[in-house]
């Protein structure tokens, strides 16, 4: 592997990062908060990472399919890293490892927060929270292919990298023509979101930080009691709607757009999803209906918003569901390991995943009493690729594997089993709250420390949909030895 | 670019990293001595000036109790001196308003102690008001408490917000202090990265020039070298591999 040619790449994440700190920094000269220095240096020290590579390295379009993954990861980490310097750098609340936690969860869309007063941070930091969800929501090479279109080689081994096998299956467009679809539809859903919950008499600025929150379904709010705050059905309603929207294949949004409405009505994975959301909210909504609520519509009100920001992997909150009875948790706990489409925003395992579970289960049944036949798997009346359906299968297994060496290595720490296995899953799917002291109204505050970077590596894990994260692990691989 | 332009941005960068650092830290410390300045003007004079006036009005009660008891000149001394030390505090809490709602609780001590000053104000020794304890527990001790609360409540205020100020103090002082760590960190990854280019490309393809020519010295290899930049290194590769041709066709010629 050419760590060079990785470093160049890597520097354009930075270059895109010193851009962003930048804009962040100018929101906080605009309200005259304090935060403008530590963002305006953070982007220049950014700004400086970006360019030192390209002094030296000469531009490659020949990369390899590990190289590419190299960057994929690099990428990452840097942005991470370079999330977390205006945190570091504030300090207050932000210890490193806070701060860590924090820019990760922000960067992954997470939105599980370290902060016991979200209200005392400046307008700036605020911004800037709600932004690496919107940067990391697109996906960072996504977001770099996009905005410096000048990698006409690199750029579908890039693509590749950072756009899982399930997601390119709905795009039949060109590398390209995919990376604009994806942009306008995420541009188009923040701008539309934020019109409207500015109609709803939502200020501007929480507008646009909640819309960036929505659309990355991610979850940071710029009040301690997120979108309970507000306590208007308008707002709820709309962040609802794009909550599943953004929940959906931007693929068949973009299609939807175009007045194609019957390729996401007709698609099974969408359906389901659909399908999924509507029972879970009436089966909460009967279970909180007089023991939690005493109005039907308050249940199914707050049954809906909760079903629905934990289905799309967002995170939001309009109710306290530590206190709902343990059927409504379960049915929540079910949902923060789906989570919503691929080719959306969405974390956790994915729908199109469970679809393809449900299919093959239904196939092993089928074949157990006609052990002759060949039954191919079929999504939407095509035939799958075995070699997808296995890796489908297996990621279930992985992802499953992963939260429960997570809560295992939280238990290890003290941390009580129930917010230790939703806290692992929360952050393995990029939800963000779980149960427990990690509730939706909660923070992970509390945690030790060892947890916090325990629970930062399983963000990280969910959001790269852990193989690529693992075949940088594989010896050699690393040294050009695949 | 050029080699000599490419290492001189190397160093640029660097140096750009700790000079971010060191003018931030510049400004981090003198607004650290503004803040601390900040907190003796505006918190610490009020909290002072609310102590004072607490002593003075303490004083104003027990003189106020002594010429009910028929003390006239110690009690008047001791009034006189409460009432002017009182006043003179409260100047300077008038004068030093800075926190939102201590003018309006400034405004308040003033009319309280008016009311309170009225009760004393005329001659209490041989009148009525004489060995008249009810009148005391009725009056003055009331108007005295009422005072003293409303005293008590803007040094309060200032209390708070004076720890608030510590507390920002603190946070400052640790902002002072990371810009120098993040960029010790920044400078020593880029260092190392800067050491990674000028090996690979500056000293590796020397010691490949080197190599190449001196095995078409030693061995008549021809040269082959090849040079990923477009610099000067570039320019003597290809200038080596001209020569080596030339050589090579020389060679031949005696033959």
């Amino acid at each position: 592997m050419r760590v060079h040619v990785v470093l160049r790449y890597v520097g354009f994440s930075f270059l895109l990062n010193a851009g962003f700190l930048f804009l962040a920094s100018l929101v906080a000269l605009l309200h005259a908060d304090p935060s403008f220095l530590p963002l305006i240096y953070s982007s220049l020290v950014s700004l400086l990472f970006g360019l030192f590579p390209l002094l030296f390295v000469p531009p490659t379009h020949d990369i390899s399919n590990t190289e590419g993954l190299a960057i994929l990861v690099f990428s990452w980490l840097a942005c991470c890293l370079v999330g977390t310097l205006p945190y570091v750098l504030w300090g207050a609340e932000f210890t490193l490892t806070n701060a860590w936690f924090e820019s990760v969860s922000g960067y992954t869309t997470t939105g599980s927060s370290i902060l016991r007063n979200v209200e005392a941070l400046p307008a700036g930091l605020l911004f800037w929270r709600s932004l690496t969800h919107w940067i990391g929501g697109m996906g960072i090479l996504v977001f770099v292919l996009a905005i410096l279109p000048l990698f006409a080689g690199a750029e579908t081994t890039l693509y590749r990298a950072e756009i899982s096998s399930l997601t390119r299956e709905n795009f039949r467009y060109r590398t390209r023509k995919a990376i604009q679809i994806l942009l306008v539809v995420y541009a188009g859903l923040t701008v539309t979101e934020t019109l409207l919950l500015s109609l709803c008499g939502m200020s501007f600025f929480d507008a646009v930080t909640n819309a960036f929150a929505t659309v990355a379904t991610g979850g940071f709010s710029t009040r301690n009691q997120s979108i309970a705050h507000y306590q208007s059905v308008p707002m709820e309603i709309v962040i609802v709607v794009f909550m599943v929207l953004s929940g959906i294949h931007f693929g068949l949004l973009f299609s939807a757009v175009r007045g194609r409405t019957r390729e996401v009505l007709n698609s099974s994975v969408v359906r389901y999803y659909g399908t999924a959301l509507i029972l879970g909210t009436l089966a909460i909504a009967w279970n909180v209906y007089g023991t939690v609520y005493e109005s039907g519509w308050e249940a199914v009100r707050y049954a809906l918003f909760q079903v629905v920001s934990v289905g799309t992997s967002t995170g939001f909150a309009t109710a306290d569901t530590t206190i709902w009875p343990p059927l409504a948790q379960w049915i929540l706990i079910l949902f923060t390991l789906q989570c919503a489409c691929a080719g959306s925003t969405s974390g956790g395992i994915k729908v199109d995943r469970i679809v393809v579970f449900g299919k093959a289960l239904a196939r092993t049944v089928r074949k157990t009493l006609h052990p002759a036949a060949l039954i191919p798997l079929k999504m939407d009346r095509k035939p799958m690729a075995p070699d997808l359906v296995e890796a489908s299968l297996l990621y279930v297994l992985s992802y499953l594997s992963v939260v429960v060496c997570s809560t295992i290595l939280l238990t290890a720490q003290g941390v009580d089993l129930l917010s230790a296995f939703t806290g692992s899953a929360a952050c393995m799917g990029n939800v963000g709250p779980g149960f427990g002291t990690v509730g939706s109204l909660g923070n992970f505050a509390d945690l030790p420390v060892a947890s916090k970077w325990v629970l930062s590596i399983t963000m990280l894990l969910g959001r790269l949909e852990i193989y690529g994260f693992l075949a940088l692990l594989m010896p050699g691989v690393l040294r050009g030895k695949p | 670019m050029k080699l000599r332009a490419k290492i001189l941005s190397g160093f640029v960068i660097l140096s750009l990293v700790l000079l971010l650092a060191v003018v931030w830290a510049v400004h981090q410390m003198s607004t650290l001595g503004a803040s601390a300045q900040k907190i003796l003007d505006e918190n610490y004079r009020s909290i002072n000036a609310a102590e004072v006036m607490l002593g003075a009005l303490e004083r104003q009660d027990s003189a106020i109790l002594l010429l009910v008891l028929g003390e006239w000149e110690q009690g008047r001394s001791i009034l006189q001196a409460g009432d002017e030390s009182f006043r003179a505090e409260l100047e300077i809490a008038k004068g030093n308003v800075t926190l939102p709602g201590e003018g309006s609780l400034v405004e308040s001590v003033d009319a309280g102690y008016a009311e309170f000053r009225k009760l004393w104000i005329r001659p209490i020794v041989g009148t009525d008001k004489e060995g008249n304890l009810d009148w005391y527990s009725k009056q003055v001790h009331p108007a005295f408490l009422q005072v003293k609360g409303r005293v008590r409540q803007l040094m309060n205020i200032n209390d708070t917000a004076m720890y608030q100020a510590a507390t920002d103090l603190k946070n400052q002082a640790d902002r002072a202090v990371m810009p120098g760590v993040v960029a010790g960190v920044a400078t020593l990854v880029l260092s190392l990265v800067f050491s990674y280019f000028v090996n690979y490309y500056m000293v590796s393809p020397i010691l490949r020039i080197t190599r190449g020519a001196d095995e078409f010295l030693r061995n008549n290899k021809p040269f082959s070298v090849t040079i990923e930049t477009r610099d000067e290194i570039a320019r003597l590769g290809s200038v080596i591999h001209a020569l080596c041709l030339e050589v090579s066709a020389a060679r031949k010629k005696e033959r």
